[in-house]
Formats: structure tokens, sequence, C-alpha cells
């Protein structure tokens, strides 16, 4: 822009923005800090942070902000061209086993858990396994969006294979999710978690578990997969150091292996698709879709009500972070009880539940200002929607909006190993889907 | 009974001598690995802009960029910023769309109006 610029910060971002600014290449930029945080604090408090002093600088706060804008820039913060990044050998400087796992550990290359470590034999093994070349550029992927993108080969994504655990031939379908360039260690103050879904012959292939247990640790492949993707994070993606590129004020155990499994196709009612299927695959292509979200609940309520309006009414009323998104898995019975009862496709009973679904009218009120004041003024149906009361169900539903080829907002998978009429209902929503075969 | 037991320590001795056992070499032994990091893109240098001599008589705007529940700390950045300088215009804006959007046409603005910028403020 080139006008004296000072941003305004709250101290719990100090390492972050300094980073990003150095990333952004104005290593120099002033900053200005204040208490963390100020949201919701009422204008007396706001008054005290600013007429006080800048809590990293140590210095009165109105001080910063003037001598940012008016103290002349140094010769060095004018300079032009490029900022020299570390050289990226290919071989670590070769060490005994137990001193590179150390060193593994103390450069934040792991998860926390031991890994195999990426020897030049086990990484060959693995790239045998894909048809691509070792040097072939795969993608790039940033912690989040204001944050640099890294770049990664093959020959990277193998490596990072290796040291999850994985056998070679898990790597196409791990090549295939590093592909989408979507990170597992999204980074936002709110802890958000992924999923991995695959479909497709791959599944069996490479044996993983879409029956008893499907979502849990009991498969080599589910778990070694789904923790590549969180390396991979980290060492391609530049993902993952708390304060800096992790910003989630609590994380989530849900980021160590990212709820991996593969949808229980052969266990499907009759009519309803795959996930892939729905998402424009032939139902011979092998495909990994990722999916985003927060939580998932895992219920089972056995009552006289059939379990389409058990899930309805668990909608209806469920609150995360997000609000207007969710994913459902189902097991084998409770797909099969929902198409009984008259749902002949996942599409059918998606749109039964956004059309029978309301809105809890505290929630309501909560996202919609403008209607609030207009319920205020006697216009209708607000009006009579605020005669409701706090604990009535608005008939509006908050899953309407959805993206693509996903009709309505709402996602419904089905695994499990049918031992129970058990469901996983979450804020989880589609990120992207991607070709496994692409990467054979 | 005695004979029995000298037959196990004999047969234990035996066994324990045969069992191969990690030589202090095979620990010590250096292995090559690959670098497990991606490749950092460059950092292309931005300069910073020319300082002003004072903020008297200039126009500074305090871009809000509308962080959810935050305006109460932008509006009293504005009023005490008034109160100390007020022979510096101070002008009060939202940016466009949320805090994740660009807002071009109002740079646009600041840079033919305005002399210097305050942008706040999130979480």
């Amino acid at each position: 822009m080139g006008v004296p610029t000072v941003p305004v910060i709250t101290q719990s971002f100090d390492e972050l923005v300094t980073s990003i600014a150095y990333k952004k290449g104005i290593p120099g930029m002033r900053m200005v800090f204040t208490p963390h945080p100020v949201t919701d604090r009422p204008p007396d408090i706001c008054r005290r942070y600013i007429e006080g002093k800048d809590p990293v600088s140590g210095k009165p706060m109105i001080d910063v902000i003037v001598s940012g804008l008016t103290q002349p820039v140094a010769a060095e913060d004018k300079q032009t061209g490029l900022i020299a990044r570390p050289p990226r050998p290919r071989l670590l400087e070769p060490m005994t086993a137990e001193k590179l796992d150390q060193y593994f550990l103390d450069n934040d290359y792991t998860d926390g858990f031991p890994i195999v470590l990426p020897t030049e034999e086990k990484v060959a093994a693995m790239l045998k396994a894909t048809s691509h070349r070792p040097d072939e550029m795969v993608g790039k992927m940033r912690p989040s969006d204001p944050h640099e993108a890294w770049e990664y080969t093959v020959e990277m994504v193998a490596v990072n294979a290796v040291m999850a655990g994985a056998k070679p031939e898990y790597f196409p379908a791990i090549l295939a999710m590093a592909s989408t360039g979507v990170t597992s260690l999204f980074s936002s103050t709110s802890s958000f978690a992924r999923m991995a879904v695959f479909n497709g012959p791959i599944a069996k292939e490479i044996k993983m578990n879409s029956g008893i247990g499907a979502m849990g640790p009991f498969s080599h492949a589910n778990s070694t997969i789904g923790r590549a993707w969180t390396l991979i994070s980290k060492n391609l993606g530049g993902s993952g150091k708390p304060g800096e590129t992790y910003l989630g004020s609590q994380g989530t155990p849900l980021n160590f292996s990212n709820i991996c499994f593969p949808e229980a196709e052969s266990e499907l009612p009759k009519g309803w698709s795959p996930l892939h299927v729905q998402k424009g695959f032939k139902p011979s292509d092998s495909v990994v879709s990722l999916f985003s979200g927060w939580s998932l609940n895992n219920v089972a309520w056995f009552s006289s009500m059939p379990i389409h309006d058990v899930i309805r009414g668990w909608l209806e009323h469920f609150f995360s972070t997000s609000v207007s998104q969710a994913t459902f898995i189902l097991d084998p019975i409770v797909a099969k009880d929902i198409a009984a009862a008259g749902f002949a496709t996942k599409e059918a009973y998606a749109d039964y539940l956004v059309k029978n679904t309301g809105t809890p009218a505290w929630l309501y009120w909560q996202t919609r200002q403008n209607e609030l004041k207009k319920a205020k003024e006697g216009v209708e149906p607000f009006a009579g929607y605020l005669k409701l009361g706090d604990n009535g169900v608005i008939p509006v539903s908050r899953f309407g909006r959805g993206r693509g080829k996903n009709r309505s907002g709402i996602e419904i998978i089905v695994t499990g190993g049918s031992t129970n009429a058990y469901w996983f209902g979450g804020d989880f929503s589609h990120v992207t889907s991607s070709s496994i075969d692409k990467w054979r | 009974m005695k004979i029995r037991i000298a037959c196990c320590l004999v047969v234990a001795l035996v066994v324990t001598s045969f069992t191969p056992k990690p030589s202090p070499a095979a620990n010590d032994a250096k292995i090559t690995v690959l670098n497990p990091r991606g490749i950092l893109p460059p950092i292309q240098r931005i300069p910073m802009a020319e300082r002003l001599n004072s903020l008297e008589g200039k126009t500074i705007y305090i871009i809000d960029t509308k962080f959810a529940r935050t305006r109460d700390f932008v509006e009293t950045l504005h009023e005490v910023l008034q109160e100390k300088f007020p022979k510096t215009t101070w002008i009060l804006r939202d940016k466009r769309g949320n805090y994740q959007v660009d807002d071009p046409d109002l740079w646009k603005e600041i840079k033919a109006k305005g002399h210097g910028v305050i942008m706040g403020i999130g979480h």
C-alpha cells in the first residue's frame, strides 16, 4: 500500500505474527500488542488496555502506536530482494539409530510417538509402490490461508510414510491424500480435526478395516495411513508448531490418526451409493475423501421411536463449533433400519433431515441479529418465532447450505461391524475427494 | 533332585553362552536417513513505507477487520486517539467482508486520502 501501517494484535499471537511478518517479507514490521483477549471486553476494560502498557514491549501502548507510525525506518527494513532459507539436504548427517530417534524428536519431526527411521532402503521400497518418479512434485500445503505453502515430492511423501510405519502397498493412498494439499493440522484457535474415508477396491487390497472397530486402533492400514497424514502435515505442510503454525487452544486427540477408515460398501442398503460415487467417481475407482470438523458423538438410543427420528431429534438440538454442517457415520444395522423405514437413498434421508429439523430458539436468535430486530418490530414470521420463547424450536433448518455435490450439507457414511445399532453424528463436512488410482 | 537342578543349570549355561547378543559395534553403527522436511519457498522482501514526521495535521485510518465481538475495542481505540491527538484526523472504517477478505477499494482510498493506518484486531 505504501502507507505507514501498524497492526494491533492481542498478546497471545506474538509468536504467530512475528513469524508471519518474516515469511511475508517484512521482518521489521512494527506491531502493537494488547492484553488477550479483547472479545466481549466492555469499553472500560478496553480503555484500560489501550491506556496501559503494550504487554510485549512493556511500553505504553499509545506510544508504541505513535512511534510505529513516526519513527524512521531502518535501512535494512527498506531492502528488497530475497531472504535465503536454510539449505535442505536430501540426507541427514549419519548418526546412530538412538541419536537419530532423539534428533527427530528434538526437531519436531514426529507426533511424539516412536517412528520408523526413513533409511534409504525403506524409502526405496516405499517408492516401488508407485509408478511416479521420486522427484515429481506432489503438491503444496500450508497450515492455514495466511501461512506460506511448502512443496514436496513423491520421495518426501515416501519418507513420511515410512516414518508412520506404513507398508509400501499403502503408498498410493497416502500420495492421494498428500496431493490434495489439505493439512490435517489446520491452524485456527479452534481445534480442527480431520477425517479420511476410503472407498473402492483399495480398502480390500490393503486390508483396511470397515468391520468391528473400524474407527478404532485395530487395523495397521487404517492407523498408519491416518498417522502418515499428520506427519506429512507437519513435515511437508509446515503445520503443527504450537503458537506459530498451530493455534488450537486445546488441541484434539483426533489429530493423531485423523479418523481414517473405509466405508463398508458391501453393507450398504440396496440403493444407497458409496460415498465416492456420490462425489462423482465410478464404483470401481479407489478414492479417499477428506472431511473437516471438530467433534463426533457416538450414540445408541434404544426406544420405541424409530431410529431415523432419534437421529432427527439429536440433529435438531446438536450444538457445536459449527452449527450448519453435519456428518453421520452409521453402523450397517442403523443404515438398514433407516432404509427399511422408506429412505431409498442416502440423499433421501439427508433431505428428510434438512426438511424436518428446526433450530432451537436460543441458537436461532444468537446468529440472526437482523431477524431479532424485525421480530421485535412485529414483522412476521419472526415475531411469531419470538413468541415461542427460548425453549421453543423455530421451523428453520440449519443444514440447508450444501456445497458442490453435497446437496444438503449433511453427509452419510456407513461403517462398522453390526454388533449394535450405534451411530456417530458430528460437525464434519466434506472437503475434497481424490483418486488413489492416479498414484498407483 | 540335586542332579536335576545341576542338569538344569548346565543347560541354562549352555543356552546362555550360545544366545547371540547384539555387539556394541552394531548399536554404535551410524546410519543414513532421508530428510523428512519439505521445500520452503523463498521470501521476497517488501520494503516498509517511509514513516511520518509527526501525526499533526495528518489523516490516520483505523481499520476494523470485524473479528466477532471486538467492536468495543476498536471504537474505544478511536475515542482515545481522538482525545489524545485532537490535531490528527482519525477515521474509523470497516474493512469489507470478514477478517479474511481483501478490500482493494479501501486500500486505494487510504492511499489517496490517508497518511497512515492502524489495523485491528482479532480475538
